[in-house]
């Protein structure tokens, strides 16, 4: 886990209002949301955030309406300008950068997949998918190929001569999907990008971006307010609430040690068998057990392990990596990891 | 004596007010007053006259009548006319030219190339077949009743007001969608250019330019007919979808190529809608026009008018009606042809 940081926040503050700088003098004396809204007429929209993302993973920011996961992915291309903080890419500091620096960066670095889609109705899906090539200043023979092949790896061959109203919103996302990947830019960000889309279709779409990602091994920012697909696509979960950050961490940590109300509400309604894999609730040890009744590797979820001992807790399984063993899964502990964290830790979610 | 006498006496004004008593022309009223040799007495409050500027001359004849502000008004006009038009009669020039251009070369030209010409544009445009048919008819009837000159003339006046209404119609509204300054400026004048009579159009311009001159109906004509390009291409770039800007400026487009790739293009239905209004409104002002020299179906309806000729008067009426009508069908059926290419 050891990878650059590729983007880093520090202390960014967000307020919204006539006078921003004013309000943000009261919210570092630790003035709340609330109070600023009432007293002052500013809406604080970011909170002293600092997230590192690291290079080559999806680190997923994942919160409710109006927690403001949106306004902070905007802020990453400046989209939305910040109050206070700092944005550094690749050690670069982006707040400093200058109208054609911006561009350049937004051209050649970055790349974005809206909620809405955002494409182009008058233009082909080929054109749309070259968008971030048209942009450079490429005529459409030469970016042809390029946009024809991210269409094809996104499941829309024949589709190129088509225009955007003529797909489903699924479809439409995948155009999405392949205008970020053909702009071959390491960084991709993902504003709610499968929100509205069914939940199938949803679901086929977070397969191919891990798919794609285990292959192209780009550097995502992904935004939802779906905790099953946070804890499917994250290897860095953020969790924000109301501007800031409540927790940040490897997305098992979280389930298993949650450290504020809000998110023991949040995941008590998952599917945990699903979720938790082997290496987060398995006993690391290099010795055999006593007894084993088979291998599982530690990438597999609990769901499988259930399955594989047909609901048999008596059974003990060694956890294997790459051919290794690194720990020891005992059914019984497996059962225990079940229970729903809010009734562990005394009824928590009666607050809310 | 006279109700507001008081008001000068009070602020020691009478002297002034006494100073030139003698050579303001006299009122209509004041000339009554004096035959019939009676004063009236407004001794009761229900016959209190509001203090305006005719009931304070009348107390104090130092004081400037109302007539004397429209006359110092067209006075002020007339004076500054000869610079003005210095600077106005070169800048409108090329208007006169292009007129008079398009008439001499539509009546010069033969009818069996205009109409199949016509046609053609039609065909073009809308890519109806049924369109063509109905304008060829439409054409057709109108020179059958001898009208043909006189419709191909409204119809070269307004070919040359609504492009050139468009050619500076759409960068206005342009301008005026990139800064709510611009907007909040324009927006006052684009009231008053609708809101004001057709014929008030005329009254300063025939003051301006000479009547002979055909630039003098063209500069009427796009004042009216300006309005509605200029404020649908304002409005239809302003509703480009935001999440499509958003996308725009998130892959690093420039600000012009957001302008021609993006906006201008979505908002291509709004601005066409534009042209239809214009089109339509130029028709309407080419007919008062004709009060003013401008030469076509107008002129028919004026010399119904003025002769009580009911006959030419309702045919040349009917020929303005088809026109329109033309005018309309086409203009919206290439509007459709662009809508469907980019519904969203």
């Amino acid at each position: 886990m050891d990878r650059n940081i590729k983007i880093s926040i520090r202390n960014l503050y967000k307020i919204f209002g006539p006078t921003p700088e004013i309000a943000l003098t009261h919210v570092q004396q630790g003035m709340g949301k609330a109070e600023l809204l009432e007293k002052h007429n500013h809406v604080l929209g970011l909170q002293d955030i600092n997230v590192d993302v690291h290079e080559g993973e999806i680190t997923v920011i994942m919160g409710l309406s109006g927690s403001g996961k949106s306004t902070l992915i905007r802020h990453l291309n400046r989209l939305i300008e910040p109050t206070a903080g700092e944005i550094e890419i690749d050690g670069e500091d982006v707040l400093r950068f200058d109208e054609n620096k911006l561009r350049k960066l937004r051209r050649e670095r970055m790349s974005m997949v809206f909620q809405k889609f955002a494409l182009l109705p008058h233009k082909t899906v080929l054109e749309n998918a070259g968008m971030a090539l048209l942009v450079r200043g490429y005529a459409v023979q030469d970016f042809e190929a390029e946009a024809k092949k991210w269409l094809a790896r996104v499941g829309l061959e024949g589709n190129e001569n088509q225009y955007p109203h003529q797909l489903s919103g699924g479809m439409q996302q995948r155009v999405g999907l392949a205008r970020a990947l053909a702009s071959n830019s390491p960084i991709m960000l993902m504003d709610e990008a499968f929100s509205a889309l069914d939940p199938l279709i949803r679901s086929d779409m977070q397969d191919l971006l891990l798919e794609l990602q285990g292959e192209l091994e780009k550097t995502i920012v992904f935004i939802t307010h779906d905790l099953d697909e946070a804890l499917k696509l994250a290897d860095h979960l953020v969790i924000l609430k109301e501007g800031y950050v409540v927790q940040q961490g490897e997305p098992q940590d979280i389930l298993m040690h949650p450290n504020d109300p809000y998110i023991i509400d949040f995941i008590s309604d998952i599917n945990r068998a699903r979720v938790l894999r082997v290496r987060s609730v398995m006993e690391e040890t290099t010795e055999a057990p006593e007894s084993c009744d088979g291998d599982i590797s530690e990438r597999d979820n609990l769901e499988s392990v259930i399955a594989m001992s047909e609901g048999d807790t008596n059974h003990t399984y060694r956890v294997m990596r790459e051919g290794k063993q690194v720990g020891v899964l005992d059914m019984k502990e497996l059962v225990k990891a079940l229970v729903p964290t809010d009734a562990a830790e005394g009824n928590e979610r009666t607050r809310y | 004596m006279a109700t507001y006498d008081f008001l000068f006496s009070s602020l020691g004004l009478e002297k002034w007010c006494a100073e030139d008593t003698s050579d303001t022309p006299l009122s209509m009223v004041d000339l009554l007053k004096k035959t019939k040799g009676t004063e009236a007495q407004p001794d009761s409050i229900w016959e209190l006259p509001f203090p305006s500027m005719d009931a304070f001359h009348e107390s104090c004849a130092s004081f400037p009548q109302s007539r004397d502000l429209t006359k110092g008004l067209e006075q002020g006009f007339l004076d500054i006319k000869d610079n003005l038009s210095v600077v106005l009669d070169p800048l409108t020039q090329p208007l006169s030219w292009f007129l008079d251009g398009a008439l001499y070369a539509i009546l010069n030209t033969p009818w069996w190339i205009v109409i199949p010409l016509l046609l053609a544009v039609v065909f073009v445009v809308t890519k109806s077949w049924k369109l063509v048919v109905f304008v060829g008819l439409s054409l057709a009837l109108l020179a059958f009743i001898d009208y043909y000159e006189y419709a191909m003339q409204t119809l070269a006046i307004i070919f040359v007001c609504a492009f050139l209404c468009v050619l500076f119609g759409v960068p206005i509204g342009i301008a005026m969608s990139r800064s709510d300054m611009m907007q909040r400026l324009t927006i006052p004048v684009l009231d008053m250019l609708q809101t004001l009579p057709p014929f008030v159009y005329l009254i300063p311009l025939i003051f301006l330019f000479s009547v002979t001159e055909s630039k003098l109906y063209g500069i009427a004509i796009i004042l009216y007919a300006i309005v509605p390009v200029i404020r649908l291409t304002n409005l239809g770039i302003r509703l480009v979808d935001k999440d499509v800007i958003e996308a725009a400026d998130a892959f690093g487009m420039t600000s012009r190529q957001k302008l021609y790739k993006v906006q201008i293009p979505l908002a291509l239905p709004n601005i066409m809608a534009g042209v239809n209004q214009t089109i339509m409104m130029s028709l309407a002002m080419v007919v008062i026009a004709s009060l003013v020299s401008a030469p076509g179906l107008g002129v028919l309806v004026l010399q119904g008018i003025r002769n009580l000729e009911l006959g030419v008067g309702l045919v040349a009426g009917l020929g303005i009606v088809i026109l329109a009508v033309i005018l309309d069908r086409v203009t919206k059926a290439s509007l459709a042809r662009i809508n469907a290419a980019q519904k969203q």
